[in-house]
């Protein structure tokens, strides 16, 4: 099932051929003040500086980065869990009509919040230790006014099906429940109101290695199943790899790179991509000291205070002049690749194969 | 067996700990949670092991047994822990009181440990400078002054920049990279013969990892220690580890050098882990081979194997009755599974069951 959908990587586009979203030059800025009453602002953290980006209905995208590039910032803002600095975030529904969710205020966003919704990293601190089940799962689906009583624990327990677990657990807490577990309540809460996108922020980054597997694949039947489409937020490369269509590196509150999944694993265009990848172990001793590594010297750049030009000019092996002074802008470079460096087209850069 | 017998067995200057039968119990008011329950492994001098498994399987309370650093409820119930040093005193650390002067004159000096979490583990209240400078002074007759002199050094050597403006400064102050690197300071501070390091780049960033795993490996060749790595990250024991042991629930299932364990892995177990990963540049996007079920809970322990419940090669009426024995193949590896011998006392099964040598 999971294969039927996933197998065409060629994302649905909905019928008047307008993305599920699309994102322009979004910044999220937070203030940075003084203490004491007067509050004074004396610096900005760039979480987010210019961030544009599409998501085509049905497909995975993923936004992957060390922490603090803003990955998570970015997720929020689309669920505007945070109000952006400036930017638009266009979200386009099934009729074709285009809203810009940064410009809607209180109320006016609830209908939003049915068809975006979040599963979040951490099962154990995000779920209310004092509420049942049935309470977690069935909260959106009151406050919604969609369903109470008799109706509600009745789509409360279909809805564990759907997760893998069993609807006799309605009734209990969730210490009572094991991490992978927890984490498929994440889900079942998730999906209660039929969201069209599902901001997944490091789902399974707390999960063990053999739960982790069972989630992933619950997502990809899940996915399947609803049509869903999801901006999957991670670190860890190799399960971006195995979930994504399409990837977006961010450092420093800005896309480096953005491309299909074996764009940017096989023939990345952006040094941090390569350096990125290259960190990954590799689990195999056999290949311990083959290939090259590439180190990153140094720290991520203070989002307050970035470094001139190029973000990443000070950790950059390929480093010019011309990164010192210039910031590149983001660039198509062909068939849907897109690239901040300026010389993409010159170096030869070595994908997850080459290393 | 025979080759077994002359590479590892006690008395032999190359092993350096051994950890024989170690059970550490947690006794609760619930009941019993019995977190490690049947350790056997050993510790080559200048060698790295990793410790793998997942989470509640044991590893770190393994680490912290060998330190005598347990949290009550929990205590050593039986096994050997046994510390070879290189004169050829042989110490049993399970005998020594924990609080005692001997154990406390081992532990820092001896072994040392760095934990997961270096913004957890460390104090918020002192400069690194002078959590580097407690364990100098403690173990060594030295004053203040060339204590601080050695800390400046060890933030140096383990690559911290501004060593002598950074050791002024509180952990709150340093990036997650240097706290890590600071915590490891601290802990080669008395040029320990045994470094434990649990999880200690779990919380990082892969790039940092990089880094760090580099600064370990780079700091062993240079001080010639012996390393014990815990870890749940496959990725990572493949890069640092000489031997892997492999832990469920409490017991160590198989263990052996890292090309077997990743080669020729033997326990069911470790085979489910290693399917169960997504591997970078394998992907196909198909579904990932996962461990059915779940860990189970501390008080519910199945019978026989542990694992029997989400095994793919459980044999009924063997693996839920007999509590697999440790068996020794020759490649000098030990696996815990009865698909390898140990049910024969029991009554007989036709499998291909190999032998010890």
């Amino acid at each position: 099932m999971a294969a039927n959908a996933t197998q065409g990587s060629q994302p649905s586009v909905s019928s008047n051929g307008a993305p599920l979203l699309e994102l322009k030059n979004l910044k999220m800025h937070f203030p940075i003040t003084t203490r004491g009453l007067l509050r004074k602002v004396i610096g900005h953290v760039k979480a987010v500086d210019g961030a544009s980006l599409t998501i085509q209905e049905g497909e995975t995208f993923a936004l992957v980065g060390e922490s603090g590039c803003g990955k998570t910032t970015l997720g929020r803002c689309i669920i505007r869990i945070y109000q952006p600095t400036a930017g638009v975030i266009n979200y386009g529904e099934p009729d074709g009509t285009v809203v810009d969710l940064a410009t809607i205020q209180g109320k006016h966003l609830k209908p939003y919040r049915r068809a975006i919704r979040m599963i979040f990293q951490d099962p154990y601190s995000s779920l209310n230790p004092r509420r049942k089940v049935l309470q977690i799962v069935g909260e959106p689906l009151i406050r919604h006014n969609i369903a109470s009583g008799s109706e509600l624990e009745d789509r409360v327990a279909d809805l564990l099906r759907k997760v893998g677990l069993r609807p006799e657990y309605i009734l209990r807490y969730p210490h009572a429940f094991s991490g992978g577990e927890r984490q498929r309540i994440g889900v079942a809460r998730a999906l209660a109101l039929n969201p069209r996108l599902v901001i997944a922020d490091e789902a399974v980054s707390a999960l063990d290695v053999s739960v982790q597997a069972q989630i992933l694949n619950l997502l990809q039947d899940l996915q399947a199943e609803f049509n869903l489409t999801y901006l999957f937020v991670a670190h860890d490369l190799s399960v971006v790899e195995h979930i994504a269509d399409r990837v977006a590196v961010m450092y420093v509150g800005k896309l480096v790179e953005l491309g299909t999944r074996g764009q940017i694993f096989n023939a990345p265009k952006h040094p941090y991509t390569e350096a990125l990848m290259s960190a990954v172990p590799k689990p195999d001793p056999r290949l311990r000291d083959a290939g090259s590594r590439i180190r990153l010297e140094g720290e991520v750049a203070d989002p307050s205070n970035p470094p001139s030009g190029c973000y990443f000019h000070p950790r950059c092996r390929y480093t010019q002049d011309r990164c010192k002074v210039k910031e590149p802008a983001l660039r198509d470079i062909g068939q849907g690749q897109h690239v901040a460096c300026h010389f993409a087209e010159q170096l030869q850069l070595k994908g997850v194969a080459g290393m | 067996m025979s080759t077994e017998s002359s590479n590892h067995m006690g008395g032999n200057s190359k092993v350096f700990l051994e950890v024989k039968g170690l059970k550490t119990h947690f006794f609760t008011d619930e009941g019993v949670v019995k977190a490690v329950d049947g350790a056997d492994f050993r510790i080559q001098r200048g060698g790295t092991v990793c410790l793998v498994g997942e989470s509640g399987c044991g590893k770190s309370v393994t680490a912290r047994s060998i330190l005598q650093i347990v949290d009550r409820p929990g205590r050593i119930v039986e096994g050997q822990i046994l510390l070879h040093r290189s004169n050829g005193e042989t110490v049993d650390l399970v005998g020594l009181s924990p609080h005692g002067k001997i154990m406390r004159s081992i532990r820092g000096k001896e072994i040392a440990m760095i934990f997961q979490e270096p913004m957890s583990s460390l104090s918020p209240v002192h400069t690194i400078g002078n959590q580097i400078m407690e364990a100098i002074l403690l173990h060594f007759d030295t004053d203040k002054e060339e204590a601080r002199t050695r800390a400046i050094d060890l933030l140096k050597r383990v690559g911290i920049p501004k060593a002598d403006q950074r050791l002024d400064a509180y952990v709150f102050q340093l990036s997650g990279g240097m706290r890590q690197r600071a915590m490891i300071a601290i802990a080669l501070s008395c040029q320990p013969s045994l470094l434990i390091a649990d999880e200690p780049t779990t919380a990082l960033d892969v790039t940092t990892q990089a880094i760090i795993l580099d600064l370990i490996k780079e700091l062993q060749r240079d001080l010639n220690m012996t390393i014990m790595f815990i870890t749940h990250d496959l990725g990572v024991v493949a890069e640092i580890a000489d031997e892997v042991v492999v832990m469920y629930l409490g017991k160590a299932v198989e263990s052996g050098t890292v090309d077997t364990i990743f080669h020729d892995p033997k326990h069911p177990y470790t085979r489910a882990l290693h399917k169960s990963i997504p591997k970078l540049g394998e992907s196909d996007k198909g579904p990932l081979d996962t461990i059915r079920g779940m860990v189970p809970h501390p008080f519910a322990r199945p019978p026989g194997c542990t694992f029997h419940p989400r095994c793919d090669s459980f044999m009924p009426g063997v693996c839920d009755r007999i509590d697999p024995p440790i068996i020794s193949l020759d490649e000098g590896a030990d696996v815990r599974c009865l698909l390898y011998g140990g049910a024969e006392s029991e009554r007989p099964v036709s499998l291909e069951s190999k032998e010890e040598g």
